[in-house]
């Protein structure tokens, strides 16, 4: 989120609390455009995508992962190589269906949070790091991978962990179809 | 024991008192003791402004109890009133309270639903005050 344009081959950081404070102000100010918590997560949501988009090309350019052969492999790719590489942080993958299409990343530590003491009471059902799962999904979609990213728990709306699912869409036989 | 912080326009942004009859009192304290950090402050002058001086020392002692201050760069003054018959409390156990309010103080402004010149309402400060104050009684 912080290369900017025409970057060298060195990798260029910023200060990771400008970054998070950043992301602070980017939703607080969400907050006071939108009254209603589902708009601010949807324009979260948006915004992800359009980053994801563009990210999936520069996660392939700098890590060197090979062709995923399944689901599961891509949820590992995922938390292991993607957000390390982008956070810093490791969540830990499981697999919650019996068909294997739905995997959950586990965060126990998320930097995008790191000073947001809780919620204000009026935004209770704010996902704060919505961003995060559109980024998941415009990526995923950039290698032909419809899924659903949605946010099952949050650290911060009271849950002991944030736990992201990321639900892949079967695709090729139906094309039309939105949900599982 | 009482612990206030006032913002740059001269108005309260936390008063957290642990016995808490006679607050008014305790109010009435810090206001007056506003004075005194201003003169202090204009008396620094051009004085190079380094942590040292951003504790102010103690304001001025009354009949029952001291009063202590502290400004940040930014005009935020912290204000502590403690009771004269603790003469346990040393200097440099006032800057260190000092130095963890003015701590909580900054996690409290990163936080991104935080609008400076709010009052303060977040638990994690309460808790850090509590557990300073009880360490003073």
């Amino acid at each position: 989120m912080s290369r900017p344009p025409g970057r060298k081959q060195e990798n260029h950081k910023i200060s990771r609390d400008l970054f998070v404070l950043t992301y602070g102000a980017l939703v607080a100010q969400l907050c006071k455009d939108y009254e209603r918590d589902e708009d601010v997560n949807s324009c979260l949501d948006r915004m992800g995508y359009g980053i994801g988009i563009r990210l999936i090309d520069d996660f392939l350019a700098h890590s060197d992962v090979k062709k995923c052969r399944s689901y599961s492999e891509t949820a590992d790719v995922i938390a292991q190589v993607a957000f390390k590489m982008y956070l810093g942080v490791t969540p830990s993958v499981s697999c919650c269906s019996a068909t294997g299409n739905e995997f959950s990343l586990i965060l126990d530590k998320n930097p995008l949070v790191d000073f947001v003491e809780e919620l204000p009471v009026e935004r209770a059902s704010l996902c704060y790091c919505n961003l995060l799962c559109g980024v998941i999904r415009g990526a995923l979609e950039m290698v032909h991978l419809a899924a659903e990213v949605t946010f099952l728990q949050d650290r911060l709306r009271g849950d002991a962990v944030t736990e992201i699912r990321i639900a892949f869409v079967r695709k090729a036989e139906d094309r039309k179809h939105k949900r599982k | 024991v009482l612990v206030s912080i006032i913002c740059s326009q001269n108005y309260p942004l936390y008063i957290r008192s642990v016995p808490t009859e006679n607050e008014l009192k305790f109010h009435y304290t810090v206001h007056t003791s506003l004075d005194v950090v201003d003169e202090k402050i204009s008396a620094m002058g051009k004085a190079l402004v380094d942590q040292r001086e951003l504790y102010l020392g103690l304001l001025y002692p009354t009949e029952d109890y001291k009063v202590y201050g502290y400004v940040t760069n930014s005009k935020v003054k912290f204000v502590m009133v403690v009771d004269s018959s603790n003469t346990a409390l040393r200097d440099n156990e006032i800057r260190s309270m000092f130095r963890k309010l003015h701590n909580s103080y900054t996690d409290i402004m990163c936080n991104p639903f935080y609008n400076p010149g709010d009052r303060i309402n977040s638990r994690a400060f309460d808790n850090m005050v509590n557990s300073m104050m009880v360490q003073v009684c």
